[in-house]
């Protein structure tokens, strides 16, 4: 089968994909809605977050973003693990254009304190972590285009980094089993919610974030760095 | 409204995304995806998804592929900076040889990635196949190691016996091209120059002595021609390139390229 007849048939399947599941959800009556107002009926006092959405998955479905959050790790070590034999890229090139440097130079700091307001402002309005964590990754790989990678890399060390990284991980789990120490069962709150709209409220939710934030902009950055070391330089 | 305009837009630009034979062109068109499907989530009042989606998607996730198809997606040239041939001009690379390596790389649907490295570098780099393409004014003489094929010539030129004290009495020569021959002259200046390098084709010895004849210089006989070094079991591409050339011949381009470029 050649390419073009490959492309055909991949293009056809994705449409009709898209018109059966259009077609199923006209012909589907209304959902049941149940739990997902049982987790809006909760009012947002409980969590203190005046951000919903973040009150419901750094709260009462704090366990899954765990398990997010280590599926993520999972993957940056799959990707550290499987490009560790293939070999470096010697070759030296020639940089970027100048204003790709320029632009990228500016864009950086920019991202970076976009990145700050995510994971800060996270339980009061959108945001949170992992945006967070992904736009400081994308920063940094800004500097490294306005820099260098080998620049960026004497900065934000992937040895030492990957080691941060892991331990972030182990932070969050002490964390949420902290409260077994205290007698209560795990993911309870240990900071009280506070007044909802407040920067200090929402209970462990802001030190969720930060936390979150860290850690997958050491993940993103190092999957960016092992990329950039064994698939081609920056 | 907008919802269904975005629904719709989205498995067109799904396909349009498939049907590039590029592959940068396919990941931007898989970024772009990855925005609409970022505006689908908005204005369903969902910006936490929103601002997810495109930050994962369209930005770490675009990046990490753009990194990975690196040295999939192009063609590798390393290559000798020789004006005329393949050099510097500001941040672009021009010259007859980077004209005709652009044409070949489109061609087949490949980026072209140049780097300039020294001239022994170059064949390192081919025979160990850490590049795809060796070129910069690689004149096919019995140096080339056997790892080594080399295109049918696309210039033809001359190669000069090689006189070491006129490098070394001359260091003030071809002020324009610094770092260009510096090792060489580095070398011949402490009397270290290698035995190898006892010739130089012609574009070089233009460079070098910027127009002006050189004294001890004898053309050698024979017939030689500038050619581009493939590794030997690269097959395919020394066929294809072979045959781009031989198209440009045919079609009368190379030779305007010549007069462009090296005339």
């Amino acid at each position: 089968m050649s390419a073009r007849v490959r492309c055909i048939v991949c293009s056809v399947g994705i449409v009709a994909v898209f018109v059966v599941l259009l077609s199923f959800t006209y012909m589907m009556s209304m959902p049941n809605f149940t739990d997902s107002e049982r987790y809006l009926s909760i009012p947002i006092e409980a969590s203190g977050a005046s951000n919903r959405v973040a009150g419901i998955y750094l709260n009462t479905r704090l366990f899954d973003t765990l398990i997010e959050i280590l599926v993520f790790s999972v993957a940056v070590l799959g990707v550290r693990y499987y490009l560790r034999h293939s070999p470096k890229v010697t070759l030296p090139r020639l940089s970027e254009s100048a204003v790709v440097r320029t632009a990228a130079g500016i864009l950086g700091p920019l991202a970076l304190l976009l990145s700050a307001y995510f994971a800060v402002l996270g339980h009061l309005s959108p945001g949170g972590g992992f945006a967070a964590g992904v736009i400081a990754a994308s920063a940094v790989l800004y500097v490294a285009i306005a820099q260098g990678m080998a620049a960026t890399e004497a900065r934000f060390s992937p040895q030492r980094i990957a080691a941060a990284e892991k331990g972030i991980l182990l932070l969050l789990f002490v964390w949420v089993l902290l409260p077994l120490a205290f007698g209560e069962a795990p993911l309870s709150e240990l900071l009280p919610p506070g007044t909802p709209g407040r920067l200090l409220s929402a209970g462990s939710i802001l030190p969720y974030n930060l936390l979150i934030s860290v850690k997958v902009f050491f993940g993103a950055w190092l999957i960016i760095a092992a990329f950039a070391q064994h698939r081609g330089d920056l | 409204m907008a919802t269904y305009v975005l629904l719709a837009l989205l498995p067109i630009v799904a396909v349009v995304a498939l049907m590039q034979s590029r592959r940068l062109s396919a990941i931007i068109g898989m970024g772009l995806f990855s925005f609409l499907l970022a505006a689908v989530y908005l204005v369903m009042h969902a910006p936490d998804v929103a601002i997810t989606e495109a930050t994962m998607g369209a930005a770490l996730v675009t990046a990490i592929y753009v990194l990975a198809i690196r040295r999939t997606g192009r063609l590798t040239v390393v290559a000798d900076e020789v004006p005329g041939l393949l050099a510097r001009e500001g941040e672009r690379v021009v010259g007859l040889e980077y004209d005709i390596l652009h044409g070949f790389a489109i061609s087949q649907g490949l980026d072209l990635s140049v780097s300039f490295v020294p001239l022994r570098r170059v064949r390192w780099l081919v025979a160990h196949g850490e590049a795809d393409i060796g070129a910069g004014g690689i004149v096919p003489l019995s140096g080339i190691v056997d790892t080594l094929h080399a295109t049918p010539g696309h210039l033809e030129t001359g190669v000069y016996a090689f006189d070491t004290r006129e490098l070394s009495r001359s260091p003030e020569l071809a002020p324009d091209y610094e770092g260009y021959f510096s090792e060489l002259r580095a070398k011949a200046h402490d009397g270290r120059l290698p035995s190898s390098i006892t010739s130089l084709d012609l574009a070089r010895v233009l460079a070098l002595s910027r127009g002006a004849p050189l004294d001890g210089l004898d053309r050698q006989d024979g017939r030689h021609a500038y050619a581009f070094l493939v590794h030997q079991d690269r097959s395919d591409l020394q066929r294809d390139l072979a045959r781009y050339v031989e198209s440009l011949r045919g079609s009368g381009e190379l030779d305007a390229l010549i007069e462009r470029h090296v005339r």
